[in-house]
């Protein structure tokens, strides 16, 4: 049981939104499309919508539930879409936007207008805004809005809620608030949703699994904790932020940055390539002293130490550029580093991905 | 409040008693030199009462004719790219622009029995000069223009995520557009009807060439009282003007009033 994309192409004159995508979502999941922009991950949503259309559509299929819906116009498909900006009808109160979907049904299939009025006020409790029902939505807060245009979509029923960066126009505290609420949503009504993104850390905090899209490719599939600890490319780890680059190269067992050797734990059996190290700030040890053989001699330019975690930027001896260290606060007063002193840094989980080969390594 | 507000409000004031009070205001004045007995006769004489029924009558019927092809001529405008779009998109102001007798004059040469299209009416039965169907031909031209440019805008403006988000609800195209778009372009298809309508309530220019101005069936209001000012009896002139005004203003407030009522969701936003 699940939604299903396979193989999906999509162009935009010369550019290429989709290539060869293919996805699939479990029920009840609860899944992150994330990516930079241009990356397609509302062209994807949009085809499973049935707003958009693939280029390919004898190679290419969409399932729902295992009934292919790839030509199904989006008025068929019973997919509820939450856009950025809301799209809700500015004419019709909260109440007549969320009934809209029960009244364009036709004749047959419509419920009468008491179980409408019945379902809509559910829906109104469901996002915490019973009182609300009669107020246009000219008169409601951002985040209001979005829950009301979540709320439309929900009325029909959906097979699949798909939500197009929807917290993308909130601002930053709103935004916390209202993803946490869309989690605990989730978890209490269990319809399998796709959400955009471009935030990885609304992707990680939120999501059952996080698709990563590059270039019209999904470039990671998997959990949070699988993507955030076991980065399938350079392109991922960059792309979840928070990480220092140090570019060296392979030299059979070793990868070299600046003029220290690191040992890597797989024979790479590769003869000197280009390759760079990726190391997150909290997996590098600061120390005094030069102790063993494998530490990055670093100035510091600055600390600030404001927050829980302190925060070090150095800058490399070896003419390497600057990186960033985060230490506990312990760890910072034991360590009381000053603005200009010389330092030492042992990398402790690195990650290195060697541009022209197909196999990454750890040290 | 913004600063100069005294100064703007004084000068709108100033500007608009110059320019529109003090002229109607003389109307009326001029009006009040005739007795209430002489007023009522003049006002519900036969040939008048006539030609208050034939210009509120056509000038609303013309309105509401530009009001269904007016939109469908803005929507092909926004909605479609095809060659020579903007030619077409220039052309929607022509009435605007050309003077009133000169569309007059051409209007009633094309549906004279001999013109160009009048040629083709007349076996048909149907004769467009000296007719009230001349009248309404001569009303809809000049008032096409107020629907296009209002309409227009709005209709630019609207969000295609508002038809994709009613379309992924369920609604077909047909529910689309009764239940989503008209509604959102009710409130400047009622301030193009509204402007249509009164342009055609004053229309002269163009009306008095092609109906013929014949009594009790072919004579606009405008036409009356210029007859009346020919006899140099401005003061019967002027009442008929006053019953002209009063009821313009009566309908352009209704129609105010619908308008406000169909936007109101615009108007009523968070204090």
């Amino acid at each position: 049981m699940s939604v299903e994309v396979k193989n999906a192409i999509k162009q935009f004159g010369a550019f290429t939104a989709l290539d060869r995508v293919s996805l699939k979502v479990e029920s009840g999941e609860l899944v992150a499309l994330l990516g930079p922009s241009g990356s397609g991950k509302t062209t994807l949503l949009r085809m499973i919508a049935g707003l958009e259309f693939p280029d390919n559509p004898q190679e290419s299929q969409i399932l729902f539930y295992g009934e292919d819906v790839t030509t199904i116009p989006a008025s068929e498909r019973k997919a509820g879409f939450a856009f950025q900006h809301y799209a809700l009808f500015r004419h019709m109160s909260v109440f007549e936007n969320i009934a809209f979907g029960l009244r364009v049904r036709p004749k047959t299939t419509r419920p009468p207008e008491k179980e409408i009025r019945a379902r809509v006020e559910k829906l109104l409790r469901l996002i915490q805004m019973e009182p609300l029902g009669p107020r246009f939505p000219s008169q409601l807060s951002g985040g209001q809005r979005q829950r009301v245009a979540l709320a439309r979509a929900l009325a029909v029923e959906p097979k699949v809620l798909l939500l197009d960066e929807p917290f993308g126009a909130l601002d930053a505290k709103v935004r916390k608030d209202l993803r946490r609420w869309l989690r605990q949503l989730h978890d209490e009504i269990h319809v399998t949703t796709l959400f955009v993104t471009h935030d990885q850390e609304e992707a990680l905090e939120v999501a059952d699994r996080v698709a990563i899209l590059r270039a019209g490719r999904i470039e990671q599939i998997g959990t949070p904790d699988e993507i955030y600890d076991r980065p399938a490319s350079s392109f991922v780890y960059d792309f979840l932020g928070n990480v220092n680059l140090f570019s060296g190269r392979i030299k059979d067992d070793s990868v070299v940055i600046g003029e220290t050797a690191f040992a890597l734990t797989e024979k790479s059996g590769a003869e000197d390539t280009d390759a760079v190290a990726f190391v997150r700030p909290h997996d590098i040890r600061v120390t005094r002293s030069a102790s063993g053989q494998s530490t990055l001699p670093a100035r510091v330019v600055r600390c600030h130490a404001a927050g829980p975690l302190a925060n070090l930027e150095l800058e490399r001896l070896d003419g390497g550029g600057w990186f960033t260290v985060q230490l506990s606060r312990e760890q910072f007063h034991e360590l009381q580093p000053r603005t200009g002193e010389t330092v030492y840094v042992e990398l402790k989980t690195v990650k290195v991905f060697a541009e022209s080969l197909p196999i990454n390594y750890s040290i | 409040m913004l600063p100069g507000f005294n100064l703007s409000l004084g000068f709108t004031l100033f500007y608009l008693g110059l320019i529109v009070l003090i002229p109607l205001s003389a109307v009326f004045w001029k009006t009040s030199t005739l007795s209430w007995s002489q007023f009522w006769d003049t006002v519900t004489m036969p040939t008048a009462l006539a030609s208050y029924r034939l210009t509120f009558g056509t000038s609303f019927l013309a309105a509401l004719a530009n009001a269904f092809f007016g939109l469908i001529v803005a929507w092909v405008l926004v909605r479609y790219e095809f060659f020579g779009k903007r030619i077409v998109d220039a052309m929607v102001d022509l009435p605007f622009a050309l003077p009133t007798a000169v569309a007059g004059i051409t209007l009633a040469t094309l549906y004279a029995q001999s013109g160009w299209i009048g040629r083709f009416l007349t076996p048909l039965g149907i004769h467009a000069a000296n007719s009230q169907l001349g009248i309404f031909v001569a009303l809809t031209f000049i008032g096409l223009p107020f629907i296009v440019r209002t309409v227009q805008p709005v209709l630019e403006d609207l969000e295609p995520e508002l038809e994709e988000a009613a379309t992924s609800l369920g609604a077909n195209r047909w529910q689309v557009f009764w239940r989503v778009i008209l509604p959102m372009l009710a409130p400047a298809l009622l301030t193009g009807f509204a402007l249509a309508f009164a342009r055609a309530l004053g229309e002269y220019g163009s009306v008095i060439f092609i109906a013929g101005n014949i009594p009790m069936k072919t004579q606009i209001t405008p036409v009356i009282i210029m007859a009346e000012l020919d006899m140099f009896d401005y003061a019967k002139a002027t009442a008929i003007a006053v019953v002209m005004l009063v009821s313009s203003f009566v309908l352009l407030l209704g129609i105010n009033i619908l308008q406000w009522w169909t936007n109101r969701y615009n108007t009523t936003n968070l204090a």
